[in-house]
């Protein structure tokens, strides 16, 4: 246990940070880009929710697996996947994680255990039952003990691949874990109109799986609970779920005019429920970090993501050629 | 306030309203991944309310009004009232309060006082030993002592040492017998105590807040998940009442020292981790399915009134078992035990006199 109030050091807290703030600016620069007109296709912004990618995704190393969504950035950049690269890849250009041929929505990197951002909206459960089946027989022959993550939202956990899945993960006793990040619509319909249980804990319950609902923007109770889950899965006792409630700070796509909210409620979260600000608030109110280390974490990010940007406008496009090549994996 | 559709008919005058909470994220917490918890379907919150509004117009209680949510049980409740209605089933009159859910704890908070303002013969409280503990936090709050409304607790979530294990059928019968005056304040209503924990700061800030059954002090210093389910770092023990078939936290004076939630006092037990402070070791149900051992250093009563002085520099303070207020070097913790300091409806004495009284014989 560290001398201070929080489970995690000095050092590990100053990386949550870091990382947290490099999600954030990630997305506020691609807000404004992509309201110039700089990316082609539709970016789902995750600004707000950052205490969930990065309070889950330290208790994960590259061995284990996450299937992401839509609105996958904040995982990809949690998970540890390059930040030019990713800026490249949703700029379109060559040298992108996928060389710019997927975009926002299907950045990956293998070798960071990001197997992709996902345009369809579920489909990452039933991969996540796949790499947590793979874990499994490997975790038998002596291999580490991995696990897979399946990301989800509140209203794709409505998708029939999503309930099944849960279903697969528990006849198959498979090291799983279910995420729900409820930021409370499903694009503009709001979760308590769309959803006829609107406890996904319940839903895991349904299944026969344990879950646990936390406030997703208290980075500490995320980490606890995620930290739980995890070493459940890890040590052979199976799957289960995690609810997040969270906020989003941006619409649901980028242009999205958020008509369906109640008015003030974005002033409100952004005042009220900034997982930033609670952390930042939280790490030097009890004196461990120092008001000026953050700053400086603030702006090596934000050198970090203006560095992405140039190198991302100033990457050449895929070619006709680069239609034909990554279409096959070699095993 | 916005009424359901088929509740049109206007309240019978003369009796007042019934007010109902009903938390939706009760026994959601890292317990049931920890400790194998039991969750309580949303599903079935809403047929413990629809049994509950049920009972609570068989007494002719004429209108009832709820705190609404955004987490599932207005929508869901509301589907079952609209198929009430075409099944002609006799429910009473029910108002979702006019609030705009915030999803926090705030809800209640507003909701009670909402409820105060509406002139409520009593609130029924769907939750835990945390959500009871909102409510009568709130109702407490700038009334006199002991707080006027009374409540009938369901227990609905993971540590239910407050709230009695009741058929809600039952608590809205007792809850109607009192609303419509067949039973009064002195048969219905049974006094509570509580403890007022106060944490002031070398600055002159005083921060305050209540549990209804357990105070723990603990030296993990951050709330984390919140639910406290780890015996490590347990440094003491405040008990209002202490049951011996208690859950959670109170178990530990439970089976050391009872104490009956009518008697007069409270339990406060300091434990050992610190095996040469130690005096012995016991066993205790400190969660759901989670039997610990647990070193005692001393234990010894709780008189009413008297502030007890917590002998740790830094932790956080658990109220009803979950980490709620972070202390740190400087502050000064104290905990005193309040005797009637709130109503409870006696669901067992209501039901009781009005089986003696014939309140339930029919006319020949």
């Amino acid at each position: 246990m560290a001398d201070h109030p929080f489970p995690l050091s000095k050092d590990e807290l100053l990386a949550a940070y870091r990382r947290m703030r490099t999600i954030r600016e990630f997305e506020e620069r691609l807000h404004i880009d992509f309201g110039r007109g700089d990316i082609p296709g539709f970016v789902h912004l995750y600004a707000g929710e950052e205490a969930a990618a990065v309070g889950i995704m330290l208790h994960l190393h590259d061995g284990d697996r996450i299937a992401s969504t839509h609105r996958g950035h904040g995982h990809c950049i949690a998970k540890g996947v390059d930040v030019t690269a990713m800026m490249k890849e949703i700029y379109g250009k060559k040298g992108g994680s996928c060389e710019g041929k997927g975009g926002s929505m299907h950045i990956a990197d293998l070798s960071k255990g990001m197997m992709g951002a996902n345009g369809i909206l579920g489909a990452g459960a039933p991969l996540a039952c796949g790499a947590a089946l793979a874990a499994k027989y490997r975790a038998k022959k002596g291999q580490p003990s991995d696990v897979a993550i399946s990301f989800v939202g509140d209203g794709a956990s409505n998708q029939g691949t999503f309930l099944e899945s849960l279903n697969l993960a528990a006849v198959w006793d498979l090291p799983a874990i279910f995420v729900v990040e409820n930021n409370g619509y499903a694009e503009s319909t709001s979760r308590d109109y769309g959803t006829a249980v609107d406890s996904y804990v319940d839903r895991a319950a349904g299944f026969g799986l344990p879950g646990v609902t936390v406030d997703g923007t208290d980075f500490f109770a995320v980490y606890e609970a995620a930290g739980e889950v995890i070493r459940r899965a890890r040590e052979g006792g199976g799957p289960s779920l995690l609810e997040c409630k969270m906020v989003r700070f941006h619409g649901h796509f980028e242009g999205d005019a958020q008509t369906y909210r109640a008015k003030g409620e974005l002033e409100d979260i952004r005042a009220n429920r900034d997982c930033l600000s609670t952390f930042k608030a939280a790490i030097t109110g009890a004196k461990v970090v120092t008001d000026a280390e953050l700053q400086a974490i603030d702006h090596e990010v934000l050198g970090l993501i203006e560095r992405a940007v140039t190198a991302a406008k100033a990457a050449p496009l895929p070619t006709a050629a680069d239609l034909t090549t990554d279409v096959y994996v070699r095993y | 306030m916005a009424s359901l559709p088929f509740t049109s008919a206007a309240p019978a005058p003369g009796i007042p309203p019934v007010g109902i909470i009903a938390n939706p994220v009760s026994a959601r917490d890292i317990r049931r991944i920890v400790a194998n918890a039991s969750n309580l379907q949303l599903a079935d919150r809403v047929n413990i309310v629809l049994r509950a509004l049920s009972t609570l117009a068989a007494t002719g209680v004429p209108r009832v009004l709820m705190m609404p949510d955004r987490a599932g049980i207005r929508a869901m409740l509301s589907r079952h009232l609209q198929r009430e209605q075409n099944l002609h089933h006799t429910f009473p009159r029910v108002d979702f309060l006019d609030m705009e859910p915030t999803s926090t704890v705030e809800d209640t908070f507003l909701a009670v006082r909402l409820l105060r303002e509406a002139g409520v013969a009593a609130i029924i409280v769907l939750g835990g030993d945390g959500t009871h503990r909102a409510v009568v936090r709130e109702l407490i709050a700038g009334t006199t002592n002991p707080a006027p409304i009374p409540i009938a607790g369901l227990s609905t979530g993971t540590n239910n040492a407050f709230p009695e294990l009741r058929e809600s059928s039952i608590t809205g019968l007792a809850v109607g017998l009192y609303a419509t005056n067949r039973l009064d304040a002195a048969q219905a209503l049974a006094p509570n105590k509580l403890l007022e924990v106060s944490i002031g700061g070398s600055d002159g800030a005083l921060r305050r807040d209540i549990a209804l059954v357990d105070a723990a002090i603990s030296t993990d210093r951050h709330p984390g998940a919140r639910a406290l389910w780890k015996p490590e770092g347990l440094h003491s023990v405040f008990l209002a009442f202490a049951e011996p078939q208690a859950i959670g936290l109170s178990s530990i004076g439970g089976l050391l020292h009872p104490v009956a939630r009518d008697a007069p006092g409270g339990l406060s037990v300091r434990l050992a981790q610190d095996p040469a402070r130690r005096r012995f070791g016991m066993l205790a149900p400190i969660a759901p399915g989670m039997v610990r051992e647990i070193g005692v250093e001393q234990f010894q009563p709780m008189p009413a009134g008297q502030p007890f002085a917590v002998g740790l520099d830094a932790g956080v303070v658990a109220l009803d078992g979950e980490r709620e207020l972070a202390f740190d070097v400087g502050e000064r913790v104290t905990v005193t035990l309040r005797e009637n300091a709130f109503f409870t409806v006696d669901i067992a004495r209501c039901m009781g006199i009005a089986a003696a009284a014939g309140l339930f014989r029919l006319p020949s």
